[in-house]
């Protein structure tokens, strides 16, 4: 074990430890942040010769991170952040838990979501996609091992940060989405964090694929306050709130007996509005909503419901 | 059955929901139904499966019984040995006769607990020191805190934060400490774990490291307690330094750093109403539970609520039927009041001290929205929410306003504005609960009292608010 080691160094190891190296040890841990036992061992490994020290550890940082990792792992991670990144026709969701929500809110691990969810997107920009709209899922797997760009992977990256804070990290999940000309894509992220970053950070995340027809007369006079990109985000922050199972499709699907129980998108009251549905507000701003994607931080999966919906935005946008 | 003492008027009138409160701070009842009240100088029981207060004896209480009591808790990094050290601090001061010995897997293992209404993860022991009795509060999360903030299951009169000497602070340090701030904690008292495994020397960085983190966020870096010692050790008999005799001395500094709450009895008093009559041929009196300060005979006074500003003065001031000059906080009396009529007093109403506190319908919160399975809503809530608003003894119209676009799931806590339909004296850390239909759906505590905002025609829904901060 990683901590038996440090333990069974300082012991045999032991060298006099006057005030000029207490100097450096704190000026090395400052420096770099690594526990007071890491920083230890790299000042003693390398004679007490800081540039040296600081070098070692920065060599020994993957693989340091890597034991911790392989020691932590398997502890269960229920919190975390959702990250939505968007780049122009391309937009990514994205999962990484940690075990508490004092990790969630700490820089270190905010930015390795960041770095996830940007990762995701160029992936997404890379693959050859179809002419219309298209979805894919990342699982963990595949997430863990994407190239970032410095041409470490993002299970490499999950390991350094692991070795920071301590605590067991986990790249959980990604939905993926690639729009034609013509489809817009939305995103939002709830709640929406006090710092500023290039993703869009919260426990909950949606991106909601939609098209709007260029509005008639009466139409421009509906949509006069809210420009499209406005109702997409409420349409997205429509579905974070009310949580809809599917879109809807009049005839298919029956409105349900009580308007609480409602899973079907287009039959909900509107969140932003309970005086109309979703569907009346979609038909009044000609906008029809394609796909959408809903994380929650934590939640539980049902097996395949992803497979299934992806099928389902297949074909409506075929 | 656990014995608590309490204000006659927070009894009467709250008595559930205070019960419910005490009783999960006293751990031991949280098992029973049951919960006997020392209250007014007596004893009742409230057994709250069928939501019945009862009266139980006559006999007086003791007074001598008080003991002063502290709520302190851990905060720490998961690895650093929060539930070892609270265990071993039952162990040690069960040698010394205080305490019950409490294992490591007890605590551990706790079950999600519910104050009003709002589940909570968090793990509640409780031990007593020679000088005070502890209620000891360990939750894993950040929002867990805030809940139990929230929801008064039992605030914090000081933290003990725990950090390893092998590892040093952790980058989430500063969110436990950030935390600690948010919820009002103004002493800190730091525990270096696992002071065995490492020099002497780097033990002395993590306690340089620890009082700059400790400056930077607030706290006095300089005078805060830092005491080292391994709880492990000390879990396991160990009687060395390090060992039983580190828990001593942390249980020492808790004692002397983290003063017991007092009551405030410098402050220009405050007498929250509960009720009045009419005393024939003298006048009105109004009855409470005197908050903080010492009222006194002829005091300039205001009675203050619901829109109503009036100038009065003390007349006279009786605790149990007989006159007397002056009271301090925490007494139960009856204050006539002059050239008040009866009909112009209404429970909920405030009598303090003239010009010491003004009415406003407008404040910040924070407050927290019941999950659906703990009986609050499904949907998230937006704007313009318009709800019954209950407080103390009074319930009235309110609106709540939550961040320009945005919204608040059930199970999640927010700052928000609420504007109240007519003018109240609130005090910061003033508790409350919104119900609709007849539900409780959310609970807070008054954070900011903001500038009241005028209202046209009592319409809520037409205000304008000003913007959410935060």
């Amino acid at each position: 074990m990683f901590s038996g080691n440090i333990i069974r160094f300082i012991h045999v190891g032991y060298t006099v430890f006057n005030a000029s190296n207490k100097t450096l040890l704190s000026k090395l841990r400052k420096q770099t942040g690594y526990t007071f036992a890491n920083c230890k061992k790299a000042l003693e490994l390398n004679d007490y010769n800081y540039s040296l020290a600081e070098k070692w550890l920065q060599d020994q940082a993957q693989q340091l991170g890597w034991s911790k990792a392989t020691k932590l792992e398997g502890r269960i991670t229920a919190q975390g952040l959702v990250a939505v990144g968007m780049e122009k026709n391309n937009a990514v969701i994205v999962e990484v838990n940690c075990e508490t929500d004092f990790v969630a809110r700490n820089k270190n691990f905010s930015s390795l979501v960041e770095l996830a969810a940007t990762t995701c997107l160029n992936h997404t920009a890379s693959v050859p996609v179809g002419s219309h709209l298209s979805r894919f899922q990342l699982d963990a797997e595949i997430l863990k091992s994407l190239k970032v760009h410095d041409g470490k992977t993002l299970s490499d990256h999950l390991a350094l940060v692991i070795g920071k804070v301590g605590e067991n990290l986990s790249l959980r999940r990604a939905t993926c989405f690639h729009a034609a000309d013509g489809i817009l894509l939305a995103g939002y992220a709830h709640p929406s964090p006090n710092f500023q970053s290039s993703v869009l950070l919260g426990k909950f995340g949606a991106v909601v694929a939609y098209q709007a027809d260029s509005p008639s007369q009466s139409d421009t006079k509906l949509r006069e306050n809210l420009s499209v990109d406005e109702i997409g985000r409420q349409l997205c922050q429509h579905v974070v709130g009310m949580n809809p199972v599917k879109i809807g499709e009049v005839g298919q699907d029956t409105p349900a007996n009580n308007p609480d129980d409602e899973s079907c998108m287009i039959y909900q009251e509107y969140l932003l509005d309970p005086s109309q549905t979703v569907g009346e507000m979609l038909a009044s701003t000609s906008i029809s909503v394609l796909d959408f994607a809903r994380y929650e931080c934590g939640e539980e999966l049902l097996e395949n419901t992803e497979n299934n919906s992806s099928k389902v935005a297949v074909e409506i946008g075929g | 059955m656990a014995i608590c003492r309490i204000g006659f008027a927070v009894f009467k009138k709250t008595a559930l929901y205070q019960v419910r409160t005490l009783s999960l701070f006293l751990n031991e009842s949280k098992y029973n139904t049951q919960v006997k009240l020392c209250c007014d100088e007596r004893y009742w029981e409230v057994d709250w499966s069928d939501q019945q207060v009862r009266y139980l004896t006559s006999k007086t209480v003791p007074v001598s019984d008080d003991i002063k009591h502290c709520n302190v808790g851990t905060i720490g990094h998961i690895d650093h040995g929060k539930t070892t050290l609270t265990a071993a601090i039952t162990k040690v001061l069960e040698e010394e006769g205080y305490s019950r010995f409490v294992s490591y897997e007890e605590i551990d293992r706790a079950p999600e607990e519910k104050a009003r209404g709002v589940t909570i993860n968090a793990t509640h022991v409780q031990y007593r020191t020679k000088m005070r009795h502890y209620a000891h509060t360990d939750c894993p999360g950040h929002s867990d805190y805030i809940k139990n903030m929230i929801s008064g299951a039992s605030q914090m009169d000081g933290a003990i934060v725990v950090v390893a000497a092998t590892d040093g602070q952790m980058p989430q340090t500063r969110e436990h400490l950030l935390l600690a701030k948010q919820i009002g904690i103004k002493n800190i008292v730091v525990f270096i774990n696992k002071v065995d495994l490492v020099d002497e020397d780097v033990v002395d960085l993590v306690e340089i490291e620890m009082r700059e983190l400790l400056n930077d966020f607030g706290y006095d870096g300089i005078v805060t307690p830092i005491i080292r010692g391994s709880a492990k050790l000390a879990l396991q008999g160990d009687n060395s330094e390090m060992g039983k005799k580190s828990i001593i001395s942390l249980m020492k500094a808790i004692d002397e750093h983290i003063p017991t709450p007092t009551r405030d009895t410098t402050s220009p008093f405050i007498l929250p109403i509960d009720d009045a009559f009419t005393v024939p041929g003298r006048g009105t009196v109004v009855i409470g539970t005197l908050e903080r300060g010492v009222i006194k005979k002829n005091d300039e006074a205001e009675l203050l609520g619901f829109n109503v500003k009036k100038s009065t003065s003390v007349a006279d001031i009786q605790i149990f039927k007989k006159s007397v000059p002056s009271a301090e906080a925490g007494e139960n009396l009856g204050v006539l009041v002059r050239g008040v009529r009866l009909q112009a007093v209404e429970r909920g109403m405030l009598l303090c001290a003239r010009g010491s506190m003004d009415i406003s319908n407008c404040f910040e919160s924070e407050i927290y929205f019941l999950t659906k399975s703990e009986g609050g809503r499904s949907k998230p809530v937006t704007s313009k929410y318009i709800q019954q608003f209950f407080s103390k003894t009074w319930n009235i119209l309110c609106r709540v306003d939550v961040k320009e676009g945005e919204m608040i799931m059930p199970g999640e806590h927010a700052r928000v504005i609420i504007t109240l339909l007519r003018g109240m004296v609130l005090l910061e850390g003033q508790s409350f609960t919104i119900r609709e239909n007849n539900q409780t759906v959310a609970t807070g505590i008054v954070a900011k009292i903001l500038p009241s905002v005028s209202l046209i025609n009592t319409k809520l829904h037409k205000v304008q608010i000003p913007n959410v901060h935060n």
